[in-house]
């Protein structure tokens, strides 16, 4: 049994948002609910300062707190490590938002879209029926791509078809995706840097959204084919 | 339509249509290859086509969001008639839905009239943001027409004028970026390439990330800490339009502190050796009229093309026929000694140490002497790459400016070779089928670069002989610009009058372009459109179309056909090693309502006034048709046998619309000697510029003529470049003490985006896209605080009121402004009143322009104050 996982570069990131957008496309989530976003802040004062992007999502802990606080066992983890709301167990209690302490957890208030007043446009009509009014939302690393991918016996984190919609858009590389328990894929190798890291890991739930971080050094490599200038 | 099942969130079809269809992102230029997912006749989602190397599979924000492009219920739907007849900012135009047969005959009788009158009274405006559309339509109806008077966006402050004409002069390409793959140590001045925005913004974001994680040092000048400072090894702040202040300071280092310099380069593929009398001219052969450099192996002065480059003389002054003379680089190395580090420090605020450290760095980053091999070849490897865009660009001394920073490329020979500035693809010997597309630099007898392709009909060099002007651009009188912003200049009367000119504009056709945003200040460029009759194809109504007659609804691009949205190459297509490829776009839905794509109306407006013949040969020149491909002079084509003969044409009979729409894209590899020609070609680019005074000498003899000689600004007519002062650093009211600046936002591109809602929604999720970013410090010291409703306000009293964000990541005297934001349409509700509308700020008249290429400059001396 896999245990899925996502390795996000910091250094990688630009903070250019396709994550949250393509999270939104793929899910069709309402105005408000972004599954995936980016916090973006400054660190430092002038003039050594930089500006940080810090992609956010839910971080799919192996000890969520999320699910624990949920009544009526809506909030399920799979075996693959995955954590997802069964919409249909969902009473909208909204303790589950109040227990993660990442802030991945979306209310859906109602159907309303984007253009308010001027209805729902053909794709907002086609994809909101698949939330359900007064239901918590989340990111579930977009299993649905995962299992169908999957049955046509594709690899997630190799196969576009089988990847979270959020890594395979990414314009920076900068996310990467797979089995955690698999040494040879290339998130479990990432992870296994040292500088790789948990966001806030004293919340102690430990997450399988992992990061590596964006002032890490970096040394130059030795360009093969180069030759130096002849004195 | 191919159809390739994919699973995603929603429903699947219940023996519906479940089908991914290959097309091209036009949110901005960049073009990016996608897939459309199209269920049941809905877009359901937008993805990277993962076949194409334009993208490779991912997009950016804005790509992605196209679906609510598509689907805004603000979209225009049909043909609009306006019946208010007074024009003005906040006028309603009081439009009526009419027939496409009344849109047609209106447009076609208002545009018969001023053919019949002066075909140059006609004006033609498009929007960069749909480029590929803009130059087809707008350049083959203009030929078709005899109309001269095209504006890009208004030639406003948002185009690369002078990036454009140093990138053709110097790279044979529209723009520049590192050899991400090779590159060790970047300098960036005010752009943002790799950085999600700009030409190729996909590519270059993963090509970008891939430079950094390898290792790849990145330095980035700019007033704000900004999308690639932020990702930078190091924020180098700086006074806003000062770049070329302190790269020449840098280029003095290199010639006359530290010695670095690619000598072998600059006598083999620069003018660097030419030999100059003291009038400023080239000395040259008295038969051919050849530049002569001074040959040392025989002490004589010979043709540049009759010695080999090691044998040239780069430095010292010689005695031909009684006449001093010396080679350029001598004048230039002589030239550049004033731009000391102190010098430069005290323009731009950049500390004299760190500017010494960054020249010895770049120096020594490029490796000068070394090789590597690329495909069994042999290249010269340079991996240190200086890079400037519309930040740096953007001021009144763009020429000069532009300049300076490209010549730390040529100085240490890393421009076009490995490692180095790329341009974005100026060789291609095209397919390997058909040999299509084939250009390559080509020299003047001068030996001097001709690019081998271009944006437009008239290359960026050689310019056109200065002379008086007739049209309304006036172009004739200032040769090097790309495009003119004359038409919605407060002085335009004034230099009307000056030559002479009796013509006015009196129509515009206008392709989406919202020019009374996207110019500078709106009251200016409204003034400038209240008397001229306006077809606007726009998907939108908005602050432009208030100004319209007629409105035609027109396709976006997901509902349009067009054969070759990456091409010219030299624009949006990747520059590193890796594939060509040949996307098309094609529609994912069909249109709503009565949208009709802009190219096949303007084909059928030539058609009905009468110049069929005419819009075929313009067709034929556009697409480079051969026989038996070429339109016939009296065959009204149907747009997709135009896109299908293009297309066979292109890649050959096989390769037909049909197989593009199933296939999406054609890819072939691209060869280490079409990226890194430099070493390869047989042409030069100019150190010395004898080329900008030649016009200047022109240009102040039509002056003369016309009595208004010390009426011109000649700093762009020098032969080597200056850092020269903007307005905003030459007024001295104390009461502004902060330089505005405007810059690209990730999530924007130009007005239109500004209306998406997922891009609306992450641009209110920062503190950046829509505020006004001011040092905390300079904030403090006017006892202005976080989130205050602030006015900024420039020397010439113009407002615009926002949002004060405080950050540290800003120069002290900065003010940053994001976007072309600040819409007032209602008819644009989502972006109605969002972030801030930088342009207000900008004067548009010659005061403001750079004096040769017309660059708009982009700053503003203000003050801020709380509202």
């Amino acid at each position: 049994m896999p245990r899925w996982g996502m390795v996000i570069d910091l250094l990688k990131c630009i903070g250019c948002y396709g994550c949250q957008t393509s999270c939104k496309a793929e899910n069709a989530t309402p105005p408000g609910v972004t599954l995936a976003r980016v916090e973006v802040s400054e660190v430092g004062s002038y003039p050594n300062v930089s500006r940080v992007n810090l992609p956010l999502l839910c971080m799919q802990c192996n000890s969520p707190p999320c699910q624990s606080v949920c009544p009526t066992e809506a909030t399920q983890k799979r075996p693959d490590g995955i954590v997802f709301v069964d919409a249909e167990k969902c009473i909208g209690c909204k303790y589950c938002m109040i227990a993660c302490p990442y802030g991945a957890r979306y209310f859906v208030e109602d159907v309303r879209g984007y253009f308010g007043n001027q209805g729902l446009t053909p794709y907002e009509a086609d994809g909101y029926p698949g939330h359900r009014t007064g239901t918590v939302l989340k990111c579930d690393y977009c299993r649905h791509r995962i299992d169908a991918g999957m049955a046509k016996g594709l690899k997630p984190g190799v196969d576009r078809e089988a990847t979270p919609a959020c890594v395979i858009n990414c314009m920076a590389k900068a996310r990467t995706f797979g089995d955690l328990d698999d040494p040879n894929s290339e998130v479990a190798q990432l992870v296994a840097r040292a500088q790789a890291f948990q966001l806030n890991p004293e919340f102690g739930t430990d997450p399988n959204t992992r990061y590596l971080p964006a002032g890490r050094s970096v040394a130059p490599m030795e360009t093969p084919g180069a030759r130096p200038a002849k004195e | 339509m191919p159809v390739a099942e994919k699973p995603n969130a929603r429903a699947a079809p219940k023996g519906g249509t479940n089908q991914w269809i290959p097309s091209s992102c036009s949110l901005c230029y960049s073009n990016c290859s996608i897939l459309a997912h199209n269920i049941n006749g809905v877009l359901t989602k937008i993805e990277g086509n993962p076949k194409s190397a334009c993208g490779e599979g991912r997009l950016c924000a804005k790509g992605v969001a196209g679906i609510m492009t598509l689907y805004d219920p603000n979209r225009v739907n049909v043909p609009l008639k306006r019946t208010n007849p007074r024009k003005g900012i906040g006028v309603d135009p009081g439009w009526v839905e009419i027939s496409w047969e009344e849109a047609l005959d209106t447009a076609v009788r208002k545009l018969k009239e001023v053919y019949d009158r002066d075909p140059a009274e006609l004006m033609l405006q498009g929007t960069t943001t749909c480029a590929s559309e803009m130059h087809c339509g707008l350049f083959t109806f203009a030929e078709a027409f005899g109309a001269n008077a095209v504006w890009v966006a208004g030639g406003g402050l948002h185009c690369g004028s002078g990036a454009h004409q140093i990138g053709g002069l110097m790279h044979a390409s529209w723009s520049l970026v590192p050899d991400f793959k090779y590159c060790d140590y970047a300098i960036y001045f005010g752009a943002s390439k790799g950085h999600s925005a700009g030409h190729v913004a996909n590519q270059n974001a993963q090509l970008a990330s891939d430079a950094r994680a390898r290792g790849m040092k990145m330095v980035v000048v700019d007033p704000m800490c900004n999308f690639a400072a932020s990702k930078g090894n190091e924020w180098v702040p700086i006074r806003v339009g000062t770049d070329g202040a302190l790269a020449l300071a840098m280029c003095n280092l290199l010639v006359n502190d530290l010695g670095i310099y690619d000598r072998n380069y600059l006598k083999q593929s620069t003018n660097a050796a030419y030999l100059v009398k003291e009038d400023g001219h080239h000395l040259r052969d008295a038969t051919t009229n050849k530049p002569l450099v001074w040959d040392e192996a025989n002490g004589a002065a010979k043709p540049f093309d009759t010695v080999a480059a090691n044998r040239m003389a780069l430095l010292g002054t010689f005695t031909v026929n009684g006449s001093k003379v010396q080679p350029g680089f001598q004048i230039l190395r002589e030239h550049l000694k004033k731009y000391t580090p102190e010098y430069a420090s005290e323009i731009s605020t950049v500390p004299a140490a760190m500017i010494r450290r960054l020249a010895r760095e770049f120096g020594e980053a490029a490796r000068i002497g070394s090789t590597i091999v690329i495909d069994g070849q042999e290249f010269p490897y340079r991996p240190a790459a200086a890079i400037y865009f519309r930040g740096s660009q953007g001021h009144k001394n763009s020429t000069w400016n532009c300049v300076a920073m490209d010549l730390l490329n040529h100085l240490v020979g890393s421009a076009d070779n490995v490692g180095g500035a790329l341009g974005f693809n100026p060789v291609c010997y095209g397919h390997p089928e058909t040999g299509w597309p084939s250009y390559a630099p080509e020299p003047t007898p001068d030996g001097l670069m001709i690019t081998g392709t271009w944006m437009h009909p008239h290359k960026p060099f050689p310019a056109n002989d200065a002379s008086a002007p007739a049209s309304l651009g006036m172009r004739e009188f200032f040769p090097w610009a790309m495009t003119s912003p004359f038409y919605g200049a407060a002085d335009r009367e004034k230099w009307w009058d000056r030559f002479g000119i009796q013509r006015r504009p009196r129509v515009m056709i206008n392709f989406g372009a919202n020019a009374i945003m996207s110019v500078g200040n709106k009251d200016v460029v409204a003034d400038a459109f209240k008397d001229v009759f306006i077809i606007s194809f726009d998907i939108f109504k908005n602050e432009m179309t208030d100004f319209a007659d007629i409105i035609l609804p027109d396709t976006c691009y997901l509902e349009r056909l067009f054969p070759s949205p990456n091409y010219p190459f030299i624009f949006n297509h990747p520059a590193s090693m890796g594939n060509w490829s040949w996307p098309i776009r094609q529609p994912v839905v069909k249109p709503v309502g009565q949208r009709r794509d802009f190219l096949r109306v303007m084909y059928e407006i030539g058609y009905r006034m009468g110049l069929l013949e005419r819009m075929n040969s313009a067709y034929n020149t556009h697409f480079e048709l051969k026989e038996p491909y070429r339109l016939k002079p009296d065959v009204k084509y149907e747009f997709e046998e135009i896109v299908d003969r293009a297309l066979k044409n292109f890649f050959g009979e096989a390769h037909s619309l049909e197989w593009f729409k199933e296939n999406g894209v054609m890819n072939w590899p691209k060869k280490a000697e079409e990226v890194y020609w430099r070493s390869r070609a047989p042409v030069r680019v100019p150190v010395y510029f004898e080329i900008f005074q030649t016009t200047g000498e022109q240009v102040r003899q039509v002056a003369t003529e016309f009595g208004i000689e010390n009426e011109v600004n000649y700093q762009a007519y020098q032969t080597l470049p200056d850092w020269n002062p903007c307005p905003s650093h030459e007024c001295k009211d104390p009461h502004y003490d902060l330089i505005s600046f405007y810059y690209r936002d990730t999530v924007h591109t130009n007005s239109l985006t500004l209306e998406n809602p997922w891009l609306d929604e992450a641009a209110q999720m920062n503190d950046y896209s829509y505020n006004i970013a001011v040092n905390a410090a300079t904030a403090k010291k006017k006892g202005l605080n976080d989130g205050d409703i602030i006015w900024v306000e420039s020397n010439y009293k113009r407002r615009v009121k926002g949002r004060l964000k405080t950050i540290e990541g800003i120069h002290p005297e900065g003010v940053g402004i994001a976007a072309l934001a600040g819409h007032w349409s209602k008819d644009l509700p989502i972006a109605k009143g969002k972030g801030v509308f930088y342009n207000e700020l900008i004067e548009v008249d010659y005061d403001h322009l750079d004096p040769g290429n017309l660059n708009m400059d982009l700053c503003a001396k203000v003050r801020i104050f709380k509202a």
